[in-house]
């Protein structure tokens, strides 16, 4: 009898607690509900803004010059005709310029993503005299504008006999500023002691970045991966620059042959040729996405 | 007279520098000797052809000391050019960090669907100028295209975008947002993956509000990310030469002329060696200051907060 | 291989004899005078029959620099029509961009050495800068040996390459500017369906084309291009017409002569005070959407207007103001000057074919280019593609009339550029026409000073 009014008290106490405690859960779904449907309609919101240019863009392919250029916006066509892919095939020897590209991004590609992650490890972790230099000399690269390098550079590669060649292609371009740097960063905010324990444990520096720090930062290695590759995919100058004939020549050069000088150009072909150079992209990056997931996290929970 | 175990550790630490140097040009060697031959060799020769006449078939100069500075920097254009170049790179650069923040954090939630959008995002970025250019240049249309049919339902009237020397350069700002969201929002997710899942969970324990996390998790946790972005999109937007080319040409009445443009009008219209080296160099000296301001000022606050 | 090489050093030696050829040839020839084929051979190797295309035995690779886009497509056609015809010089034709491409990419081959190919299309703009740097070939003696009848080339387009009474480059691909009107649009402004005879005939029809939404201009009745679609060179034509210029031969501007000067007022009060034209994006666009109801445009363009107009397309000569004018424009080809006598001899048999009355004519019906030569546009198949194109008539009627351009749009570089944003600054910014056109002479003057001293250094 004595105890009851404190159990009651207890009791009313608990009581309290647990409804505040569902209270707080209850109101916290809420809210988490009103993110989401914030969170789709931000989303909803993005995408047609962004998108309906593109997809007015590619709708382009099944229309002919008529079609695209009426006044009144035709968001689908009346008569979506295939005919522009044909002739956009026809227009460049495209099947040839699908294999010069595969060949020139993955290797000019390839060797940007390796040197970045290479340097960039150097610069975080690899003792060396004023490393603060290196890094402000990479950044000085990414000053030069490419209208000055580019008619050096085709003397020299003329000079080293690589016109019309892939090496030609690719050597100038293999170096990476913007990769490294942005590797270094995310190095930096690995933390240390991953790394020093590795190196205490007795791993070489390349152990420790092919075990440690790549895996750690795989988000980062992919999102540079995938800029570089995209990157390479798209140039257009210096590969024209470089190449005389058709048989090294890759497929933005294939897109900008179907612009016409007198201004006839034929719009529905030139969106057609760009579904060719632009679909393989796209392929890819919905791939990559996989490889945007937090590495330190993987394990943990997500954020 | 020292002693001979202190001598010992003085040569292993020798012997361990050098080890560790050597890694490092063997690691960043061949990286940095490509940028040697391909970047900074050219731009050594582009500061001698400043000072110079010079005929690129024939590979003969005259030396004419500082006409080209003068000719270029006397320009009644130069000043306007100057202008464009400043407004064009802040406004583009901060709205394409401000809005790909904002994507960056929201393709980063966990939603339905959020790969495809990102896509999306991303797609412009891929798509080539010449193409974005005739697709806009009718959005601009200020008879019939979108954006007037948007500004008519808002009972507004639409500027002529493209053709008016007061709205040109805006348009030429959109599209360019439009066109490096992506990038950015890509970047930005990237970023947001590197900071540690524990930090939010112990700042939701601590009893940290939306808000509170943002700001004392999540954005010094980008801090090195934004950096980078900050850093690399100022330069590249200083040298966004692509879509004016295929847009508006620097025109009307050189109301979108940027300096890189003009560089490529000296180059390879005007056919100015000595001229156009000019201009590259105060190009090139425009981002030099503008990156060492970041790295003096931005990098410690920002990698260190 | 042993044989080429022989015939090489016996061409060498030949080409020698040729250029020293050339040489007196252009020192007797008054400048402006074209040398008739009779005047040629007065050196002793030139009078030697086996001049050229006969002597190569095995068939000659001749590579040429031409045409991208759909022009490109054509031009893969026309090749290939002549190099079915196995002459013994077969041509490997090769893509190197637009013309600005093209010209930034023999630059630098120039200047490596390497790679270079033997034909090259260049456009009116750009010839002249290979020529002051010497890369490009004499070509009399070849156009000589090749028998071509230069008296049968529209005069206009021959003489424009012709520097110090020596030819550099051959008309090919050569366009002029051309009056395009909506047919359904004048009748339903009750006017008749054809093009003004003069700027003041359509200074009155105008007002009954334009149709307005408040105050924008939803329909134009004319449309102006921008500087980057060559706004400088429409305008030349309007310049001539009310008795001005740009500039002479000798690079004297004369921009600020009363006649250019009310020419470039006309231009902006079409806009601003009368308001019946439009500075457009894409002239080409808002003409076939029906956004403006007249517009001057290349002929080249006729193809691609007659593709994607709803509407009955007509043509017409120009407006006249004083007098009559129109320029001539578009590209010629050139031989580079590092090409072996043989291949050069090669090169202009094709050019020759390409420009004849069998290639020329199929060029020329299928791009809307006008035919160089008079033979071609009197001979039987222009007779029948007339009758199916009625407006490409109009264009080569008015060809004969035509001129070549003012030396300050195409010979001082950036000229066209230069001239273009100074219209912009009318037409856009509706400055005052006089200070417009002085910062421009100020300008062009300038520009003129290096070309002006090559061309003494090279001796006229």
């Amino acid at each position: 009898m004595d105890s009851a009014p404190t159990t009651t008290h207890a009791n009313t106490q608990l009581a309290a607690r647990v409804s505040a405690a569902t209270a707080s859960v209850r109101s916290a779904r809420a809210e988490h509900l009103v993110h989401r449907a914030l969170g789709y309609a931000a989303m909803a919101g993005i995408v047609v803004i962004i998108g309906l240019p593109v997809l007015w863009l590619l709708t382009g392919a099944v229309k002919t010059n008529r079609e695209i250029f009426s006044p009144v916006v035709q968001w689908l066509p009346a008569n979506p005709t295939l005919d522009n892919f044909g002739r956009a095939w026809q227009a460049a020897p495209f099947d040839r310029y699908y294999i010069n590209s595969i060949i020139t991004t993955l290797a000019g590609g390839l060797a940007e993503v390796i040197m970045a992650i290479t340097t960039a490890y150097a610069l975080v972790y690899v003792r060396f005299p004023k490393r603060d230099w290196v890094f402000a000399l990479l950044l000085v690269a990414l000053m030069v504008p490419e209208e000055v390098v580019i008619v050096p550079n085709y003397l020299t590669v003329a000079n080293w006999g690589l016109v019309n060649t892939y090496a030609g292609i690719v050597l100038p371009g293999a170096s990476i500023a913007f990769g490294t740097f942005l590797l270094r960063q995310y190095f930096r905010t690995i933390p240390v002691d991953l790394t020093d324990a590795a190196r205490v444990d007795g791993a070489g520096h390349v152990r420790a970045m092919l075990s440690i720090v790549v895996p750690i930062a795989a988000p980062a290695v992919a999102t540079t991966a995938m800029l570089s590759f995209v990157a390479k995919w798209n140039e257009y100058l210096w590969p024209l620059i470089v190449t005389t004939t058709q048989e090294f020549r890759t497929l933005p050069i294939g897109l900008r042959w179907l612009l016409d000088q007198e201004g006839n150009t034929e719009w529905g072909v030139v969106m057609a040729a760009t579904l060719f150079v632009v679909a393989p992209v796209i392929v890819v990056f919905l791939y990559a996405q996989r490889f945007l997931v937090s590495g330190i996290a993987a394990g943990a929970v997500k954020g | 007279m020292k002693s001979p175990p202190n001598n010992q550790n003085l040569i292993g630490r020798i012997r361990r520098d050098w080890r560790e140097w050597l890694t490092f040009v063997l690691l960043a060697g061949p990286n940095l000797g490509l940028f040697v031959i391909f970047t900074y060799a050219p731009m050594l020769n582009n500061v001698l052809l400043s000072f110079q006449e010079y005929d690129l078939i024939r590979s003969t100069g005259t030396w004419v000391g500082l006409t080209n500075f003068q000719t270029v920097f006397n320009s009644s254009q130069t000043g306007r050019i100057l202008l464009n170049t400043l407004v064009f790179t802040v406004a583009s650069v901060g709205g394409v960090l401000l809005l790909g923040l904002f994507g960056g954090l929201l393709l980063n939630q966990p939603l339905r669907g959020r790969n495809a959008a990102r896509s999306i995002l991303f797609s412009p970025f891929i798509i080539s100028g010449a193409a974005i250019a005739i697709v806009w240049i009718y959005i601009f249309d200020p008879r019939f295209g979108l954006l007037y049919t948007i500004l008519k339902w808002l009972g507004l009237t639409s500027p002529n975008w493209l053709g008016d020397p007061n709205w040109a350069l805006l348009a030429v700002i959109i599209v360019y947002i439009w066109r490096n969201l992506g990038y950015a929002t890509v970047i930005y997710i990237a970023g947001l993956q590197a900071i540690p899942a524990d930090l939010y969970e112990a700042a939701r324990v601590d009893g940290a509000g939306l808000w509170a996390r943002m700001r004392h998790v999540t954005l010094p946790g980008l801090a090195p990310v934004v950096f980078f972005l900050i850093v690399t999109s100022i330069l590249s937007s200083f040298q966004a030469f692509d879509l004016i080319n295929v847009m508006t040409r620097g025109g009307p009445a050189n109301a979108t002329n940027t300096l890189i443009y003009h560089l490529y009008e000296m180059a390879f219209i005007n056919l100015s060696v000595g001229r156009a080296a000019v201009i590259a160099l105060a190009l090139f000296g425009l981002m030099f200051i503008v990156t060492l301001l970041q790295l003096r000022y931005l990098e410690r606050r920002v990698t260190y907060a | 291989m042993k044989t080429s090489k022989t015939i090489s050093r016996r061409n060498l030696l030949k080409g020698i004899a040729l250029g020293a050829g050339a040489a007196t040839l252009a020192a007797c020839a008054p400048a402006s005078q074209r040398p008739a084929p009779a005047e040629a051979p007065q050196s002793e190797a030139a009078t030697q029959p086996a001049a050229a295309p006969a002597a190569p035995s095995g068939p000659t690779e001749i590579v040429y620099w031409g045409f991208s886009g759909g022009l490109g497509n054509t031009e893969d056609e026309l090749v290939k029509m002549y190099n079915d015809k196995n002459t013994g010089v077969t041509i490997k034709r090769e893509v190197q961009g637009n013309y600005e491409e093209t010209a930034q990419k023999l630059t630098a081959q120039l200047a490596a050495k390497s790679d270079l190919p033997q034909i090259v299309l260049l456009s009116d703009v750009w010839w002249f800068k290979f020529y002051r740097s010497g890369s490009l070939l004499p070509l009399n003696e070849l156009v000589a040996a090749q028998k071509m009848d230069t008296a049968d080339f529209v005069d206009s387009l021959w003489i424009e390459g012709v520097r110090k009474g020596v030819q550099h480059w051959i008309p090919f691909a050569r366009s002029t500017p051309l009056f395009y009107y909506n047919a359904d649009m004048l009748e339903a402004a009750g006017l008749e369906a054809r093009g003004p005879k003069t700027w003041n005939e359509f200074m009155e029809w105008a007002p009954k084309l334009v149709q307005k939404e408040g105050d924008t201009l939803k329909v134009a009745a004319f449309a102006h291009p921008g500087a980057a679609s060559y706004i400088a060179w429409l305008f030349q034509c309007v310049a001539w017409q009310f008795g001005g210029s740009y500039s002479d031969a000798e690079f004297n501007i004369k921009l600020l002569e009363p006649d250019t000067v009310r020419a470039g007022q006309f231009y902006q009060d079409t806009v601003n005070k009368m308001g019946w034209a439009i500075a457009s994006q894409d002239v080409q666009k808002d003409f076939v959407t029906g956004l403006a109801a007249t517009a001057m445009l290349s002929t080249g363009s006729l193809a691609g207007v007659l593709r994607d107009a709803t509407f009955r397309v007509g043509t017409a000569f120009l407006p006249e103001e004083k007098q009559f004018g129109c320029c001539t424009g578009g590209a010629g080809l050139a031989i580079l000057a590092g090409a072996s006598p043989d291949k050069a001899a090669a090169a202009m048999q094709y050019i020759d074919w390409a420009t004849g009355n069998e290639g020329g004519a199929f060029w020329s019906q299928n791009t809307g280019y006008m035919p160089v030569r008079k033979s071609t546009a009197a001979s039987e198949s222009y007779a029948k593609f007339f009758e199916e194109r009625p407006q490409a008539k109009t264009a080569v009627e008015q060809l004969p009339k035509t001129k070549p351009q003012d030396a300050a749009r195409v010979f001082i570089p950036g000229g066209d550029q230069i001239i273009g944003k100074g219209l912009e600054r009318i037409i856009i910014s509706k400055e005052d026409v006089t200070t417009v056109w002085t910062d421009v002479t100020a300008e062009l003057n300038r520009e003129a000073e290096p070309v002006k001293r090559d061309i003494a250094a090279m001796g006229g």
